[in-house]
């Protein structure tokens, strides 16, 4: 099954008996249903699905207005891109609906358009700007088991929040891990591998680019845990620190095109404690504005050097 | 003009337009003198579409405000104590001192929300009506824009999107002619929201005069119509607001106009009486204008007997 699939299954389980629940958007009930992602929704599960305009300032403040007269929705968005029109909507009507404590939920699903080749206008690949702004709970999905965690337990429940897609993960096989060793009660952060050399945290969607580096610690002899961070928020750090503070080396992966993420969080607290003797950041090289040109728009790792940087 | 008893007009309105008038009056003084930290916007010369409103509301009906709407929150709750508490943030306060002036609303007396940003408050509207419409509720969404707040583009995607989903809305556009201290035509084209309405195909009233007695008629019909319709309605209402005054500068040494857009209204001072211009301008100057003299007197003592604590 590949990631897009698995998702939409996800969808349909969590909105199952869920028949008050409105699903709006772009496209959602119409062509290819966001590429796959919103099929069947109203057949399967008799939430009602609303296609709408393109307006999407209008459809953010819907969604704050259905939730403030008791009504859930989820608002699928297909570019994260899109999002900056409801900006307003997402800072200060949210400011305000959240004050009265709402019993309605409401969720913004949005893919991130991380496949390449878009152009410099289709470039926002961070969750954590939208965030931030108003401290909004936000989480990346990359793979089975953050998707079953996240979906299960944010996407209808009291409140609001932001959960991000990966479009260039749309089309191919749905990662997975044998295990979840340990999780963030929220879906903050998972853990899938206990190894004693590196402790290696994935942000944003760069949870392949970690498990391509599990691969090249393993063809060297060595074990890493591997952590994925969903929320794009600063979480409770400290079973990552002190999985660190074990193996004496941390990885920390980030994906992001933008400045804000909590992978600085995470970097800083690291730096902090003693028994990590290394701390290895990987970001995306802006040292000219080649990233804004059309081009395959992936974090491509060095793992010879990267291992060779947390091992010595 | 042929002078009415107030039991011709209806009591209730023509003490509720006083009340407006004078509960401002009495802000205006405590504003003067320095009470408040919050930024008020008064409604002076508002008064006649506010207590319309109020008055043509049934118990389901929501109203959505601006940044502009102590005249609305006065009509709704008839308490001038809970409005001048909340502006001096007490727990006792209309908002229990979260809400301060230009977010305040009070689920209560129907005011479901209000926006200080100008044209937040029409998507959020959308969505309320979108949620009433989903639970097959009787009620109507009144939601009060401006003359500035209809050059954003959420008013235009709102209107689409009250009109594409049937959604039983009353726009109220309150028209004053200014955005802070811009005149229409000094920024911006003429829109003729009559053509604008009809492009839509939506329904357009306009409404001017400060007649109380007319404006809630009108607002009745337009109450059946939009239940009866299923279909958004826009009412352009034609207003001035009063309070302002003439400054010297060496541009203007005869005196530049200044209009009142927020703040003490300097050159209004309650002692003078409940009339500010002898003009249709003035709602009170209308409502006097109808009333025998005695029995305007005696009912303009009686709300300055109520609100007698309150001034500073």
């Amino acid at each position: 099954m590949n990631y897009v699939g698995f998702v939409n299954q996800e969808l349909k389980k969590a909105l199952k008996d869920k028949k008050g629940v409105i699903v709006f958007g772009q496209n959602v009930g119409t062509g290819s249903c966001v590429s796959g992602l919103s099929r069947g929704i109203e057949k399967e599960t008799g939430c009602r699905v609303l296609n709408t305009q393109n307006s999407e300032n209008t459809l953010v403040g819907a969604g704050f207005g259905m939730m403030r007269n008791g009504v859930s929705s989820i608002y699928i968005m297909k570019q994260l891109d899109f999002l900056l029109l409801g900006i307003d909507q997402l800072v200060n009507t949210y400011n305000y609906i959240r004050v009265f404590k709402p019993s309605a939920s409401f969720t913004i699903l949005a893919v991130v358009v991380d496949n390449g080749y878009q152009g410099m206008q289709s470039s926002l690949n961070n969750l954590a700007d939208f965030c931030s702004i108003a401290r909004i709970p936000g989480y990346a999905i990359t793979n089975r088991r953050d998707a079953e965690k996240i979906i299960g337990a944010h996407l209808v429940s009291p409140g609001f929040r932001i959960i991000g897609l990966s479009q260039r993960l749309f089309g191919r096989e749905l990662i997975d891990f044998e295990q979840v060793i340990s999780c963030e009660a929220d879906g903050g952060w998972l853990q899938y591998t206990d190894g004693a050399d590196v402790t290696i945290a994935c942000f944003n969607f760069s949870i392949p680019q970690g498990r391509g580096l599990i691969e090249a610690l393993k063809d060297k002899g060595k074990e890493a845990s591997l952590f994925s961070i969903n929320s794009s928020s600063p979480v409770e750090w400290s079973p990552i620190i002190a999985n660190a503070c074990q193996t004496g080396a941390i990885v920390v992966i980030d994906d992001i095109k933008s400045v804000n993420s909590p992978s600085v969080d995470l970097v800083a607290r690291a730096r902090g404690e003693e028994k990590i003797r290394t701390i290895t950041h990987i970001t995306r090289d802006f040292s000219s504005l080649d990233w804004l040109r059309p081009n395959a728009d992936e974090l491509v790792l060095n793992n010879k050097n990267i291992i060779h940087q947390a091992l010595k | 003009m042929k002078k009415m008893n107030v039991s011709e007009m209806s009591e209730k309105a023509a003490n509720d337009l006083l009340m407006v008038r004078l509960g401002q009056l009495v802000v205006n003084e405590r504003y003067k003198n320095g009470d408040f930290k919050v930024p008020i916007h008064l409604a002076l010369g508002h008064e006649a579409i506010a207590v319309a409103v109020s008055q043509t509301m049934e118990p389901e009906d929501q109203l959505v405000l601006s940044h502009r709407n102590i005249h609305y929150n006065l009509a709704r709750s008839g308490s001038v104590k809970e409005e001048i508490d909340e502006y001096l943030l007490k727990p006792e306060g209309a908002g229990g001192g979260w809400l301060g002036s230009m977010n305040l609303s009070r689920k209560s007396e129907g005011v479901a929300y209000t926006s200080s940003i100008l044209g937040n408050n029409l998507p959020v509207a959308s969505g309320m009506a979108l949620a009433n419409k989903t639970r097959e509720k009787e009620s109507v969404v009144i939601v009060v824009t401006g003359d500035g707040a209809m050059e954003e583009g959420a008013f235009y995607e709102s209107l689409t999107f009250m009109k594409t989903f049937g959604l039983r809305v009353i726009v109220i556009v309150e028209d004053n002619g200014w955005s802070l201290a811009s005149r229409i035509h000094e920024r911006r084209c003429e829109i003729d929201l009559n053509q604008l309405a009809k492009a839509f195909g939506i329904r357009h009233d306009t409404m001017e005069g400060n007649d109380i007695a007319r404006y809630i008629e009108t607002l009745r019909d337009i109450r059946e119509w939009t239940m009866d319709k299923n279909e958004p309605v826009i009412v352009h209402v034609l207003l001035t607001t009063l309070g302002h005054w003439t400054m010297k500068t060496e541009d203007y040494p005869e005196g530049k106009f200044i209009n009142y857009h927020a703040g003490p209204a300097k050159t209004v001072n309650i002692g003078d009486g409940p009339v500010i211009e002898n003009s249709e301008a003035d709602p009170v100057f209308v409502l006097k204008s109808r009333l025998d003299e005695t029995e305007f007197d005696k009912l303009v003592k009686n709300q300055l007997q109520n609100l007698s604590g309150e001034l500073p």
